[in-house]
């Protein structure tokens, strides 16, 4: 048994990276949200922090999305998914969630940057203007509506896996919650990593405040994990089995304890509290931190993905 | 406009959760009228394997090859052997058939995004609307039974559907029923108590795969006596 191909295996990297996408622009937009509504305020469009989670999200979503379709056995159909609903079905409600997330996300992104676009447009185009205006005056609904549609994207990432009956590891209650922290933090990095290479001070309060919560979530993460696999321990028969193999030696077992603890948690933490007691946060150390974020929760919906389809009920 | 969000906050997810309740109760009063036996439908098909007359002689994947047309690579029924058990001369297989189970409550059905997974209302059985389906292949993996593919040449989303479009259309039995030598599979209508079906399910021991996961499905087995015991 090869770690990329096995019997039983369904669903391949793609969705992976679908499912790490999908999460990281609900935590950019999470994350955006949080940023303008506690710090920033008016100004908000001129941090580059808040420009790179505007741009990190619609990207990483369509992104996402295109995989998706690709990934399709008939991409050219995809729109049927769109046409059919079936209420029963976690991919359906998805999907309908993705559609309106979209559409709140471009109006959100439409309304924070209301005045430096209508600026740009110099009177022109009076229907662009007029309508940028409209969004601005609707700006606390979308936002509003925006975080909850966010947090339900993260989730939803999860629970598409966790709808899997026949794999004890994916049929896990707390694989939402794992995937909508890790998601939330692969957004805060993604935003800090473009935002320091935008230019944005990497010792701006951005950085310090998103920061600041990423200490506990990082720590909470950590938590979930151990609830997830010693949940699957207790459970004994199969999910017992599941969760041994995916933990032990090999491939996987490595690019767990390496990868997803180590890389992706572990450093990231000590880095945080060094950054916390140490003067000043310089380029490279808020660059390294979330670039081993982002690797880390990669590999984390990597190692979930094929770990759990490799041991059925 | 403070107090407006936390209000509109509130509001948002007050209704959020009054769905998700209801929808929650919904769900679970259906099921419960589900597991109470629906007597109107006067026609289910189920199936037995009798894995003692199994001899393993594979005439059921052939027939359902030829008679629905099933690409090579993919097949829509199987017989796995396991063994041999003892020691020779008196060694014996035990054979189990894998094909779809035709669940009454069943998961592809359920994660299916486009509906194009379906029980068909008149005969209980679970078949797939291959226009409607885009290939997410959901189904493939919310199958406990493993029993779906992709139809290399439809590229949509296959398995056993009792040859409903082919000999049952035809007034037959099943490719695999009518092709097998010794007489181990049996089909039939469930409610019908005179029926052949009824009749094997009432006279001896079966099982069927994985239960606990709330799947009822149809494919029963009459389990091997012969072999070897394992614990």
């Amino acid at each position: 048994m090869s770690a990329f191909h096995f019997d039983g295996l369904v669903w391949h990297w793609p969705i992976a990276i679908y499912l790490f996408l999908a999460g990281l622009s609900a935590g950019a937009v999470f994350f955006g949200i949080l940023l303008k509504h506690f710090k920033l305020g008016k100004k908000a469009y001129q941090s580059r922090f808040i420009q790179a989670a505007a741009l990190i999200a619609p990207v990483t979503v369509c992104a996402g999305l295109g995989i998706l379709v690709l990934d399709l056995t008939k991409p050219l159909d995809f729109w049927k998914i769109l046409v059919f609903y079936n209420s029963t079905s976690v991919m359906s409600m998805g999907v309908l969630v993705l559609m309106v997330y979209q559409l709140m996300l471009f109006a959100w992104i439409g309304a924070i940057f209301c005045t430096p676009i209508v600026q740009w447009c110099e009177g022109r185009w009076g229907l662009v203007t007029r309508g940028l205006i409209k969004l601005q005056q609707w700006e606390d609904v979308i936002t509003g509506v925006l975080l909850i549609l966010s947090l339900s994207l993260g989730a939803y990432t999860g629970f598409l896996l966790s709808a899997l009956i026949g794999f004890p590891l994916l049929n896990n209650p707390v694989l939402p919650v794992l995937f909508l922290v890790s998601g939330l933090t692969s957004g805060a990095a993604a935003t800090l990593l473009v935002g320091v290479l935008l230019k944005g001070n990497p010792n701006g309060i951005e950085v310090r405040f998103i920061h600041g919560i990423e200490i506990p979530m990082i720590l909470i993460e950590m938590a979930i994990l151990f609830t997830f696999f010693a949940g699957l321990i207790l459970s004994g028969g199969q999910s017992q089995v599941a969760a041994f193999n995916a933990l032990g030696e090999g491939f996987w077992g490595w690019i767990f304890w390496g990868g997803v603890v180590g890389l992706g948690l572990t450093l990231p933490l000590a880095f945080n509290l060094w950054m916390k007691v140490s003067a000043d946060r310089k380029f490279a150390y808020v660059a390294v931190t979330a670039s081993f974020s982002l690797v880390g929760v990669l590999l984390l919906r990597n190692f979930i993905l094929y770990t759990g389809q490799m041991t059925g009920t | 406009m403070d107090i407006s969000k936390r209000h509109f906050l509130t509001g948002c997810g007050t209704l959020i959760a009054g769905i998700s309740i209801y929808s929650v109760a919904k769900e679970l009063a259906g099921s419960e009228a589900g597991a109470s036996v629906d007597q109107t439908q006067t026609i289910k098909y189920a199936m037995v394997h009798d894995e003692n007359l199994c001899i393993g002689c594979n005439a059921c994947e052939q027939a359902c090859r030829d008679v629905n047309n099933v690409p090579d690579g993919v097949s829509r029924v199987v017989i796995n052997r396991t063994g041999p058990f003892g020691e020779y001369p008196d060694q014996s297989y035990r054979f189990s058939r894998k094909s779809c189970q035709h669940c009454e409550d069943a998961p592809c059905v359920k994660v299916c995004p486009t509906g194009a997974a379906y029980i068909d209302p008149d005969t209980g059985i679970v078949g797939v609307n291959q226009d409607k389906c885009v290939g997410c292949q959901y189904c493939i993996a919310a199958c406990p039974y493993q029993v779906r593919f992709i139809n290399p040449v439809t590229q949509t989303a296959d398995k056993c559907d009792f040859c409903r479009e082919t000999q049952l259309k035809q007034g037959k039995q099943p490719a695999c029923v009518e092709a097998c030598p010794t007489h181990a599979l049996v089909f039939g209508n469930i409610r019908d108590p005179e029926s052949e079906l009824v009749k094997t399910l009432k006279s001896k021991p079966t099982y069927r795969a994985k239960t606990d996961l709330g799947t009822r499905p149809k494919l029963f087995h009459v389990p091997t006596i012969d072999g070897e015991i394992v614990l």
